[in-house]
């Protein structure tokens, strides 16, 4: 090995505290890279595959009924692949002994398995056998989730007829990856599942021989699915058609992409903070290195080494630490990923789904900590490379020392000689003080950014759950009904207040941009269902016109005053002009609300209630939902407090783990930064620290002169760090945001409070463990030697 | 004088300085050095005394071990009656704030004070410290209270030294080699002002040279070889140190 790599390797064992403290930056940055991309990856990756193999339709559409005939008159538009026909049902189940509402997606499945699209990948069993009706196959989630097996039966109501399923097939499919039952906003395995039972069963027990009310098409490579929609759009209307639409405003599918796309953010977000703390201590790290080693690098020119040699041995000390953080980053990265990925597994529901370790995203991992570590050096190894030999092994000038403003206010304060010590050294070296501030800042800005998710979810939750509903039960019909059905729900004894609520789907057009989208309405006097916006206020339904939620009216590019274009899917197909009232900031899907009068204009029929929102006795819940259970107009029953929960579970699955991530990472680069400053400024210190306790300061006070520059710094970071950290949250839940989500940006003092607390701990912590590094101090023989 | 509270008068006589059998002994892995071998020594209070020798003979060991930076590995040392060997860290911290001025030959001043707030960096924690402006006065620096060590020369630097050693009125000046980083006539200055201290203070002075010279100054010279002490000369007439030269 030559001398100076000798040297190296001795330099970086000797600093090997900092040498750590900068890997554990650049690993965080790595680390985050490595889990986001690489969940990224796994997750397209496995989709990809599993739509291609499974043969994912293109553009999906539903009617009311259509003959079979309809399947080849969708095939032959141009443009369309292949066209395929089925019919889906919902089915409330009966476990016995429950009173929780269960629902299940009836979808036909031809018995000999020659469906060509949304293929059903059996995980066990078999495929329902034609002269069967029962036979059906359930989905995995359900039946882990209800401790159902093959064989297990379950009593179904199907259509308004009881019927007796028995469970012959596992299985899953690639349209129902992520499966909500109407209404939900997130999956409850438990009380929401998807079977899949053969075609002549469910045309016997629907009435609809011959007949579908599902279309999924696949397009030819290069066809328009815009055009392709329209025509089948057309096809479609006379049979009740509630509009195509493409892989984007398929359920499943958006959430997955909503997924991505949140992951991707984190990428794009969160590894940039960490690199660009690393660049900076590196920097200083180098920088007080190459100057200490100011004489050696003189000696070692003198005999004759080259500045390029000289420039290369201070870069690969970079160098070195960014292949550390690489090792530590992917490690973590990949153990974390993989954690990550167990828990999408939880709710997406793939056939495989396992973190796939992927070399090019180590490597672009790797690619950014040598880049960052480089950029580092890039200062201190231009001074190396620039420095005469000569004048190198001269001892430096000494460091010029002014009073500035703060200390001539300080005058006045009284400061001592050691509260002038720690100002003017935080002055001296302005660019380390300031790069100590803003790392520190940076750690408590990230780490807001990412508590504060917590905070929105829970805004978002109450806005959802406390203050737009305020019902207990939504009961949905198996067809819209008129008021004879709410009078029935009304007699069960101890339903205190019933509301119809309906909706229509209908398709809002402005200009060229159209959007699909349910417009739901409530009486005047309702009480339970009431439109809630971004401030919390309640907001009444318009007399006449469209009142549409936020995201609606971005994507429409509407303001309040513009008229759009209403054509109502499904049914009449009714088309009407109307004016955009009001828009109402809501946190999830894109809606609109319109007055009973308006959609009753829209809409043009007979039974205006589609569901119906109960308040019940809390104590009479368990006879209310068996009372529920039997009646046959009921298709199925939601309860909030159990969405509530399935919702909180999720944050507390989801968003604990990834704070608790976050809290160690944002707590690396406080305890980086400060470990750094720290151990540069007791090295710089160590001759004056020296001094003081000879002149008889106790190691207390001496230690206060380092502690007193950290904590300054540290104090001096709070506010920047609160600042830093409302920007970057606000970037972030912008990011973060979706067609299906708005995430609200409500941060809580608390979650500035234990950002800052955290930080602080992390912070001082560090600088504590250094300062006591004056207990070692060697007077002797500091004294003996020249300053 | 200063004494503290701590430090109790010597009820038997005036000294302030008393060793006997003094040994340390440094352990460098396997092999130990002897620094110093038994060394008994009175110091009366108010005296000048000069250790002369070679490097290595021990004097620098016994300076810091005086000064409560060092401690000795047996025998025994008391300062006006009570024992520092048996101190802790905390207790000769307090010795050394109470009664202790050090002046090195590399001044130790805090380049990011200035020459007033050095000396203050002693007056804010001494017991009965004079005023800084009085202590650099005494070192003829009054007017240069405001400059930083960076913009002072060596001699001025030392003086501002010597004026943060004498600002706490200590009872003993322990000084290494004040004036090896300086030439003659400065030297001759920074000597002036630690005579005066002694005369005007009655400040114990103990000082460590190379420089032979500067043994006319004494009441008495010390001469180490080898950990001991080898010879001592009373001077019966110290010249003052305007009369000397190198």
């Amino acid at each position: 090995m030559k001398a100076l790599d000798r040297k190296l390797l001795r330099d970086l064992w000797r600093l090997r505290g900092q040498v750590f403290a900068i890997a554990l930056v650049l690993a965080a940055a790595a680390a985050t890279f490595v889990m986001s991309m690489g969940v990224h990856r796994s997750l397209t990756e496995t989709r990809d595959a599993y739509y291609a193999r499974n043969h994912f339709a293109d553009v999906f559409a539903g009617m009311t009924r259509a003959p079979r005939s309809v399947v080849a008159r969708v095939a032959a538009i141009p443009g369309v692949q292949q066209a395929e026909g089925t019919i889906q049902q919902y089915a409330t189940l009966d476990f016995p002994g429950r009173v929780v509402p269960v629902r299940a997606l009836l979808n036909a499945v031809d018995e000999e398995g020659r469906d060509r699209l949304n293929r059903l990948t059996l995980r066990a069993g078999r495929l329902p056998q034609r002269g069967h009706p029962g036979e059906v196959v359930a989905d995995e989630a359900f039946v882990k989730a209800n401790a159902l097996a093959i064989g297990s039966t379950v009593d179904a109501l199907i259509h308004g007829r009881k019927q007796r399923l028995r469970i012959v097939g596992v299985g899953l499919a690639p349209n129902f990856i992520y499966a909500l039952a109407p209404g939900d906003i997130i999956p409850d395995d438990s009380r929401f599942g998807v079977f899949w039972i053969g075609r002549k069963a469910l045309e016997a027990a629907t009435d609809r021989t011959e007949a579908i009310n599902a279309l999924s098409i696949t397009l030819t490579r290069g066809a328009s699915e815009a055009d392709v929609i329209r025509a089948v759009d057309t096809v479609l209307a006379p049979y009740g058609g509630t509009g195509a639409y493409g892989r984007k405003d398929h359920l499943s599918n958006a959430f997955l992409d909503n997924e991505l796309m949140q992951l991707n953010a984190m990428t794009r977000v969160i590894p940039p903070v960490f690199l660009l703390v690393a660049v900076f201590l590196v920097y200083i790290v180098l920088g007080r290195m190459i100057r200490t080693e100011r004489a050696q690098i003189g000696l070692i020119k003198a005999f004759g080494y080259s500045d390029w040699a000289i420039g290369w041995h201070y870069l690969k000390f970079a160098l070195a630490v960014a292949l550390l953080a690489t090792l530590m980053g992917a490690a973590a990265g990949i153990w974390m990923g993989s954690a990550m990925t167990r828990l999408y597994a939880q709710y997406y529901r793939f056939p495989f789904l396992d973190y796939r370790i992927s070399p090019p995203v180590i490597l672009g991992a790797a690619a950014l900590s040598f880049a960052a570590a480089g950029l580092g050096a890039l200062g201190g190894v231009r001074a190396a490379v620039a420095l005469a030999p000569a004048e190198a092994m001269a001892p430096p000038p000494p460091p010029v020392y002014r009073a500035g403003t703060v200390e001539r206010l300080g005058r006045a304060a009284g400061f001592s000689a050691i509260g002038h010590m720690i100002v003017r050294h935080i002055a001296r070296w302005p660019g380390r003080s300031a790069i100590t501030v803003l790392g520190v800042a940076l750690s408590g800005g990230l780490l807001f950014a990412t508590t504060q998710f917590l905070d929105s979810s829970r805004t978002m939750l109450d806005s959802f759950f406390f203050r737009a509903q305020r019902q207990d039960l939504t009961v949905t019909f198996i067809e819209p009904r008129n008021d004879d059905a709410l009078f029935a729900l009304a007699q069960i004894p101890g339903v205190l207040r019933v509301e119809p609520t309906r909706g229509v789907a209908a398709k809002i057009i402005r200009g060229n941009r159209s959007e699909r989208a349910a417009i739901e309405s409530a009486r005047a006097d309702a009480q339970l269902s009431v439109r809630i916006d971004r401030s919390g206020t309640a907001i009444a339904l318009p007399p006449g016109g469209l009142m549409l939620s936020r995201q609606l009216a971005d994507k429409l590019a509407v303001r309040a005053g513009d008229r759009v274009e209403v054509e109502m899917l499904g049914g009449r197909r009714t088309r009407l002009t109307l004016p955009v009232v009001s828009i109402v900031d809501e946190f999830i899907g894109e809606r609109a609300y319109a007055s009973e009068k308006t959609v009753d204009a829209i809409a043009r029929d007979a039974s205006p209630v589609g569901a119906a929102l109960l308040r019940i006795d809390p104590a009479a819940r368990a006879r209310i939902l068996m009372q529920l259970k039997d009646m046959p107009m009921v298709l199925g029953v939601t309860e909030k407090t159990a969405a509530l929960e399935k919702f909180e579970q999720m944050i507390d699955d989801n968003m604990l783990t990834m704070i608790v991530f976050y809290i160690g990472f944002a707590s690396a680069i406080a305890v980086g930064v400060v470990y750094n400053s720290a151990r540069i400024l007791y090295s710089e210190r160590a001759h004056e620290l020296a001094t003081l306790r000879v002149l008889g300061y106790f190691r207390s006070e001496v230690g206060l002169v380092l502690l007193g520059e950290l904590a300054l710094l540290v104090v001096a970071s709070v506010p920047l760090g609160c600042l830093i950290g409302y920007g970057m949250a606000q970037l972030m839940t912008a990011m973060f945001s979706s067609d299906l989500f708005r995430l609200p940006f409500a941060p809580s003092r608390a979650s500035y409070g234990w950002s800052v607390v955290i930080v602080l701990l992390a912070a001082m912590g560090t600088a504590a463990t250094v300062a006591r590094r004056v207990q070692q101090l060697d007077m002797v023989r500091v004294l003996k030697a020249r300053d | 004088m200063s004494t503290s509270g701590t430090v109790e008068m010597d009820a038997a006589g005036n000294a302030a300085f008393t060793a006997s059998a003094l040994c340390k002994v440094y352990r460098t892995g396997e092999t130990e050095v002897h620094a110093l071998r038994g060394v008994d020594l009175e110091i009366p209070a108010g005296e000048v005394l000069v250790l002369l020798g070679p490097s290595g003979s021990g004097k620098s060991t016994l300076l810091n071990i005086l000064g409560g930076l060092d401690r000795a590995s047996s025998g025994s040392l008391r300062y006006r009656g009570t024992e520092l060997t048996d101190m802790g860290d905390a207790e000769l911290t307090r010795f050394r704030r109470a009664n202790v001025g050090f002046i090195f030959q590399f001044y130790n001043l805090i380049p990011s004070l200035t020459a007033e707030e050095n000396v203050r960096l002693v007056t804010d924690i001494a017991e009965h410290p004079m005023a800084a402006e009085e202590a650099l006065a005494l070192v003829g620096l009054a007017d240069r209270r405001h400059h930083y060590p960076a913009q002072l020369s060596g001699g001025e630097q030392q003086r501002v030294a010597v004026a943060r050693a004498i600002a706490k009125q200590p009872g003993v000046l322990l000084c290494d080699e004040p004036t090896g980083a300086l030439d003659s006539k400065t030297g001759v200055r920074v000597l002036e002002t630690l005579a005066q201290a002694n005369r005007d203070l009655g400040t114990t002075v103990v000082i460590i040279t190379h420089n032979a010279g500067i043994a006319a100054m004494a009441h008495r010279v010390l001469h180490f070889l080898d950990g001991r002490i080898a010879r001592m000369e009373v001077n019966a007439h110290p010249v003052s140190p305007a009369g000397l030269s190198w």
